[in-house]
């Protein structure tokens, strides 16, 4: 009987550990029988496209949360650094100029964060809310509120541009998620990240300095915010002060449809991958069958609210 | 211990007030129209009243929003004719808050401004607010949208184009390229606002017209976003096969010229004539766009209620803005 049991149960793990992977195949594979263009190459190269903005944002958030916190202000980061990198993307200066900028920008926000959270014990929910604001109220400042426009023709076609068929804004990604999953899962800071967000008692008892590693995950939340705001600005062609209004939710349901739970310590960057992949093939694929947004937003919170219910689920099965 | 972890976060606090005080002082000489949090007390503009007339109207310009290009034209050209007229003019924006806009109308009632101009954040919701204004003995006047039967809650003017017109031109202008045969797309704006429920009115007037043009994919809202037009294009693209694509706004259509690319052969329009659209214009992603003249729109409301404040009164109550078909033959003389 015992053994039946735990036999039942490692079947529930299993499904629980691979579900998302199960809907995302049922995902792709009801779409492509519905709409079968959506399997053509072309429209793989868009979702690749469609998907690196949030991928990139997803890691960043994805430390956040394994080290038992929370980042609201990396849309309106991107914005700053966004509309900063198009000041600086018009031709003036070589095109490493606005990247570094746009990530130190993203950098020093990720720093606030982090100081206020550790160091002044502020809610990261509070603080990440404030910063969210501000940032984006220095996005409009510094633009005057209008988009920036003039951005160099070098700097347009890096996100125009692609490598043996694969969009360079999707290399930005595989090259970000290879490094976040080695420094993670291989790294001692990588442990440390995931022992502050299991326990940070039991973390700060075993010598780690929990102030400094959570300062140094948003500070990482931040850099890549800053990054996006790079690309982002080269994918539409202009710095838009208003720009990734709301990518937090998305990058925040990318990781909880991947796993990452939200009470921290635990989460894979594959499980990130395929929660950004999901959100970005439900858009697409919804756009291609000329569904609503409206709709889109109904199945994407479906979603999230099912997974969430199912990693609690197998966490109470194996309590 | 804790008393350093508060000292710090003051610290910190203070820190980003700097921060954001030195993104004030980046440019001394603009007006303060672009601080995004001024949704409280109303702050005196730097627009001063000419030397010698010290009589000059205090008036409030309360704005949807001063996020894009579109608005801070009206900021701007606000700004100019009340220099021009001697106006002490307060600028406002309700950050798309209808209940924001709302407590500004009755705070500057308060105030006692001569006049408030605005645009409803929502044409329904600020009726109400707006009465109780005018029964106070102020001049309101409405700009570039009208409130729902905006005369019979004693709105005194509006100054607006149309979108009705702006809608039909940008349809007529892709209905002429395409011959008035082949498939169409369209990108709205956020469902429910007037302003682009008008425009989709204009296009369905010229479509009726045209019964081979179809449009082979539902109408999507990007909510005016770039970003977002741009991916719901490039999926669009590998399903079907487009030859124009007519958008509610500029920033939409500079998305949708994005996925396409430049010379794509096919048609995209945008209604705004905003610099981002001209540049698109200009190297060949986007055909055309219909300019609405917000800053003309914001200055003949402040005309209109100089007018009405020193006793005369307007030939017509209502003060159209025309639109103008801008494409690469005439854009440089928009830029």
């Amino acid at each position: 009987m015992k053994e039946q049991g735990n036999g039942k149960s490692t079947v529930q793990a299993l499904i629980s550990k691979y579900f998302i992977f199960i809907i995302f195949l049922a995902v792709v594979i009801v779409l492509t029988i519905l709409k079968p263009s959506f399997i053509k190459p072309s429209n793989l190269v868009n979702i690749l496209k469609q998907v690196s903005i949030n991928g990139i944002l997803s890691f960043g958030m994805m430390f956040v949360i394994v080290a038992g916190g929370f980042d609201m202000s990396v849309g309106s980061t991107i914005a700053l650094s966004g509309v900063i990198a198009a000041m600086l993307g018009r031709g003036q200066v070589p095109l490493i100029v606005p990247l570094l900028a746009a990530m130190v920008v993203g950098l020093l926000v990720g720093v606030v964060n982090g100081i206020g959270v550790s160091v002044g014990d502020i809610p990261p929910f509070i603080m990440t809310l404030g910063t969210m604001t501000g940032v984006r109220g220095l996005a409009l400042l510094a633009s005057h509120g209008k988009p920036i426009t003039g951005i160099a023709a070098e700097y347009k076609a890096i996100a125009a541009s692609s490598v043996l068929g694969i969009p360079t804004l999707a290399i930005c990604l595989i090259i970000v998620a290879i490094i976040c999953s080695f420094v993670l899962e291989k790294t001692v800071y990588g442990r440390r990240v995931y022992a502050c967000g299991g326990n940070v008692l039991a973390a700060r008892a075993a010598g780690i300095n929990t102030n400094g590693m959570k300062i140094s995950t948003f500070a990482i939340a931040g850099l890549l915010a800053g990054l996006c705001g790079f690309l982002m600005t080269s994918r539409v062609t202009i710095g838009q002060p208003t720009a990734a209004e709301s990518y937090e939710m998305d990058a925040i349901a990318a990781c909880v449809i991947g796993g990452v739970s939200m009470s921290g310590g635990v989460g894979k960057p594959l499980g990130v991958v395929i929660g950004a992949l999901l959100i970005t093939v439900i858009a697409n694929g919804l756009d291609i069958l000329g569904v609503s947004p409206h709709w889109q937003k109904v199945v994407k919170g479906l979603i999230i609210v099912v997974a969430v219910l199912i990693d609690v689920k197998g966490k109470s099965k194996k309590d | 211990m804790k008393r350093t972890k508060k000292l710090l976060a003051l610290l910190m606090s203070g820190v980003l007030a700097v921060a954001m005080l030195t993104g004030c002082g980046s440019s001394p000489s603009e007006p303060d129209a672009g601080t995004p949090d001024n949704s409280g007390t109303p702050e005196t503009e730097t627009a001063t009243p000419n030397e010698g007339a010290s009589g000059g109207y205090k008036i409030a310009l309360i704005q949807q929003h001063q996020t894009n290009a579109f608005q801070i034209a009206v900021s701007d050209a606000a700004a100019a004719k009340a220099k021009e007229l001697g106006v002490d003019l307060t600028i406002l924006s309700s950050d798309q808050d209808a209940a924001t806009q709302i407590s500004q109308i009755e705070q500057c009632v308060s105030e006692e401004y001569d006049a408030i101009l605005f645009e409803p954040v929502d044409p329904d919701a600020l009726g109400a607010a707006s009465a109780a204004a005018a029964e106070a003995g102020v001049i309101v006047i409405n700009i570039i949208s009208a409130c729902t039967d905006w005369e019979s809650y004693g709105i005194s003017a509006l100054s607006c184009g149309d979108n009705v017109t702006a809608g039909e031109t940008e349809m007529q202008h892709i209905a002429d390229l395409l011959g008035g045969k082949g498939n169409i797309a369209i990108l709205t704006g956020p469902s429910g606002d007037s302003g682009g429920l008008q425009r989709m009115q204009g296009y369905e007037n010229i479509l009726a017209n045209y019964p081979d043009m179809v449009q082979v994919v539902e109408p999507a809202d990007c909510q005016w976003d770039t970003a977002s037009a741009q991916s719901t294009v490039e999926s669009w693209l590998s399903a079907y096969d487009l030859d124009a694509i007519i958008c509610e706004n500029d920033g939409m259509a500079v998305g949708a010229g994005n996925a396409a690319g430049a010379n794509s052969g096919i048609f995209i329009a945008g209604v705004d004539g905003t610099p981002d659209g001209f540049e698109a214009i200009n190297d060949g992603r986007i055909t055309g766009t219909v300019s609405q003249d917000g800053g003309a729109m914001a200055a003949n409301g402040i005309e209109a209620a100089v007018t009405l404040l020193s006793g005369g009164t307007l030939e017509n109550n209502t003060i159209i803005t025309t639109n103008v078909w801008i494409d690469a033959s005439n854009v440089a003389d928009y830029e």
